[in-house]
Order: structure tokens, then C-alpha cells, then sequence
């Protein structure tokens, strides 16, 4: 997928949605920043990924429904739980994500993400999910 | 001839050393007693050196009710990898009005961890990382994957002084049947300092203690806190480590500051 490739949707799903993964972020209260009730999907481009602890982080550029282009942060969790990221999430990979979105008004972050292809395909260990133990 | 030092008599010499001695034993300076638990107790020293798993493999990842649950439905895994039977009792700590106060005005953002500063005591224990513990005669040490933290607990016989003050405060420890004890006094303040999901601070006067001991090829621990300013009352969990895949060395954490501060954008800001 190019870059500025649109959101497919961005639906907010109600607490029903409680399939939800396991949330991979222990260092700090995730519901602080994140409303861990609903569910948002997304797709785009990596831009960049950020092997790092606390926290690693991966960056989707994409647009809005108005075409305007907007960057994804979606938080997973540190150094140990991220080696599969390195060959499943190369910068210019096309993926879809979903999980629960930030909470700050017009924010774009997203944690408890399960990453797939465009087919659906999961991406990486655990089902899309990321891998916590380190190894 | 007399011996000298350097032109000054022995008796000279010595008064000097012993005015010297005086002056830094009033200045608490005095060097600590060098001295390991002695032999008597060397017997009863448990093997608890190793490389430790402390991953969601050993216990559950900590979390608003991970260590510290009111409740916990029947068959739960707890912290210690044992089932939760219906008669489990509450470990949530009982907080002062101080506590309440302190938790009502809480502002995530404030937490020092968003800056990388390390965790503490009794989180640093439950944070899914791994572990080390080095057992020497005069002391162990506790290195932590999580925070690149390192703890060194004295067993002989030194006691913290006014400059003792820090992070990881000081810690202080024994063998007794079979297990390690740990005292730890001389925290600073920290305002996530017992739990940083629930927003409890912890005072200069928490004290943690802490019992390690062997089960069959695991770790466990139990960790107590205790702190007036804060708590109404002493509270514990008991946890487990299993034992690192073989030949595992401890990785650095380098906290990156960056990726720590990002996700606070994403709080709705709740104080201008």
C-alpha cells in the first residue's frame, strides 16, 4: 500500500468487543492513555519502527476520510516482546491494525494492537499480537 | 636509634591516626564492619543464585489488580503460579486519608517512569523482566533487566546512615530457615511508589521487607510493604520466578526517553 493510503475505517466498537488481546504494555496503566473498552482498526504504511523499552512503538502513515494524511502511533511493548518486528513490519510494509484507541481528543495511538496483512493474514507471533516473553 | 615516621615519632603517628579515627567515627564515617554472616548460620545459606524468569511465563503481568487484587475470581492464577480458591483474601492496601488525597489529584503524567526514572520496590519486583541474584558472603546481589537496576542487600551487619537516602533505598538482610530476609528503609519519595497503576506515592518511611526462598526449581518471594505516611496497614503478595533458559545473560534496558514520555499525548490533560 503507498503512503496516504486512506483509513479503510476507523469504527469505535462498544465494550462488547471484549475479544480484545491481552494487553502487552505492563509499564504503566494503560488506561490512562488508552480506552481499553473500545476498539479502533486502521491501516497504512510503517513509516518507522521503534525497537525500544519502556515501550517500542510502530508509526502507520495514513489519511483520514477526508484524505488528509495522518500519522498512526501504536504502542506494543518493550525490547524483549518485539524481536519478530524487525522481518514482519520492514518501512513500507501495508498492514491493517486494531486495537484500542487513545483517549486525548484527536489523537492517533492505538495499544493492544493485533497486526494483519490486507488479506487478513496475521502478522507476526501470537496471532498478531506480538510476542511479551523474551524469547 | 629511635624509628621514626617521617621525623615524627611512633607515638606521634599513632595519636594522629587514632585523632583521625575519632573525627570520622563522629562524622559517622567510621568503615563498616567487614564481616559475613557467620558460620554457624553459613549452613542454612539457600542456593538462590541464578538468572531468574520473572516474564508472564512465571507469573501473571502486573496490571490495575496484578499484584494488588480486592478480589480474585476462584481458579485465578496468582502471583505465585498457584489457583486462587474461593476464600481468597484481599491484598489491596488499605490507605490513609493521606493516600486518598494523594490518589484524588493524581496526574498520570506525573509519574516518573514517563522520564525513565526506575521503579521501586515492591513494583521493581513484579515488573515482567528478568532477574539475576548473586550470592556473595558479605552480600547479595540483586540485578534487575527491568530499569538496569541493581540492589545490594548487606548481610554484614552495616546499618543505613542519614546519607543513605536513594531510589532503592538501602537494604539490609539475613538467612533464616533456609531463606534470605530483606529490610529495606531510606526510600525517597516517589509518587507512584507503591503502585503505579493505582497512583499510591510511597514516603521516606516505606519499608519493604522481603523473604526469598527455594520451591523444587523456583524462585519465590514474598514481598511486604509497609508505610504509615500512606498505608493503615502492612500488605503483601507472594510471587515466583522460574529459572532463565540456560546460559541467559541479563540484557540492558537503556530507557529511552522518547519512547517512555510518547504515549502521554495521548491523556486527556486533566489540569491546566
Amino acid at each position: 500500500m503507498k503512503v496516504g493510503s486512506r483509513i479503510l475505517f476507523a469504527s469505535v466498537l462498544t465494550a462488547g468487543f471484549l475479544a480484545r488481546a491481552t494487553p502487552v504494555v505492563a509499564h504503566h496503566s494503560a488506561a490512562a492513555a488508552y480506552d481499553e473498552t473500545k476498539r479502533v482498526e486502521a491501516q497504512g504504511t510503517v513509516t518507522k519502527v521503534l525497537v525500544r523499552n519502556p515501550h517500542s512503538w510502530v508509526f502507520l502513515e495514513s489519511a483520514d476520510d477526508k484524505g488528509q494524511k495522518i500519522e498512526w502511533q501504536i504502542e506494543m511493548g518493550g525490547v524483549p516482546s518485539m524481536a519478530w518486528a524487525k522481518d514482519a513490519l520492514p518501512i513500507g510494509a501495508a498492514v491493517k491494525v486494531a486495537g484500542n484507541p487513545s483517549r486525548a481528543p484527536g489523537s492517533h495511538g492505538i495499544t493492544g494492537a493485533t497486526f494483519t496483512k490486507a488479506d487478513g493474514t496475521p502478522v507476526g507471533p501470537r496471532g498478531g499480537r506480538g510476542e511479551y516473553t523474551p524469547r | 636509634m629511635r624509628s621514626t615516621i617521617r621525623g615524627s615519632s611512633p607515638k606521634r603517628g599513632f595519636g594522629i591516626v587514632a585523632c583521625v579515627a575519632l573525627v570520622m567515627a563522629m562524622n559517622g564515617d567510621a568503615l563498616p564492619v567487614l564481616k559475613a554472616q557467620s558460620a554457624s548460620t553459613a549452613a542454612a545459606v539457600p542456593d538462590l543464585s541464578g538468572v531468574w524468569d520473572g516474564t508472564r511465563r512465571s507469573h501473571p503481568i502486573n496490571g490495575p489488580t496484578v499484584p494488588w487484587a480486592r478480589t480474585v475470581p476462584e481458579g485465578t492464577i496468582l502471583p505465585d503460579g498457584t489457583p486462587a480458591d474461593r476464600n481468597y483474601v484481599s491484598n489491596f492496601p488499605v490507605l490513609n486519608e493521606r493516600a486518598l488525597a494523594f490518589q484524588k489529584i493524581f496526574d498520570e503524567p506525573l509519574s516518573p517512569k514517563y522520564d525513565c526514572q526506575p521503579s521501586t520496590p515492591p513494583a521493581l519486583e513484579f515488573d515482567p523482566f528478568n532477574m539475576e541474584v548473586v550470592q556473595w558472603p558479605d552480600r547479595v546481589l540483586l540485578r534487575y533487566e527491568k530499569d538496569d537496576q541493581l540492589r545490594t542487600v548487606w548481610l554484614d551487619g552495616r546499618q543505613p546512615t542519614s546519607r543513605d537516602y536513594g531510589v532503592q533505598g538501602f537494604s539490609v538482610g539475613r538467612y533464616e530457615s533456609n531463606a534470605l530476609l530483606v529490610e529495606t528503609t531510606h526510600y525517597v519519595f516517589d509518587i507512584t511508589g507503591f503502585d503505579d497503576y493505582n497512583g499510591i506515592p510511597s514516603s521516606q518511611q516505606k519499608k519493604v521487607t522481603e523473604r526469598y526462598w527455594r520451591d523444587g526449581d523456583q524462585l519465590k518471594a514474598t514481598v511486604t510493604v509497609e508505610d504509615p505516611m500512606f498505608l493503615r496497614k502492612p500488605t503483601s503478595y507472594t510471587m515466583r520466578w522460574l529459572p532463565a533458559p540456560k546460559g541467559y545473560k541479563l540484557k540492558a534496558f537503556d530507557c529511552d526517553p522518547e519512547a517512555a514520555r510518547l504515549s502521554v499525548q495521548f491523556i486527556p490533560p486533566r489540569y491546566k
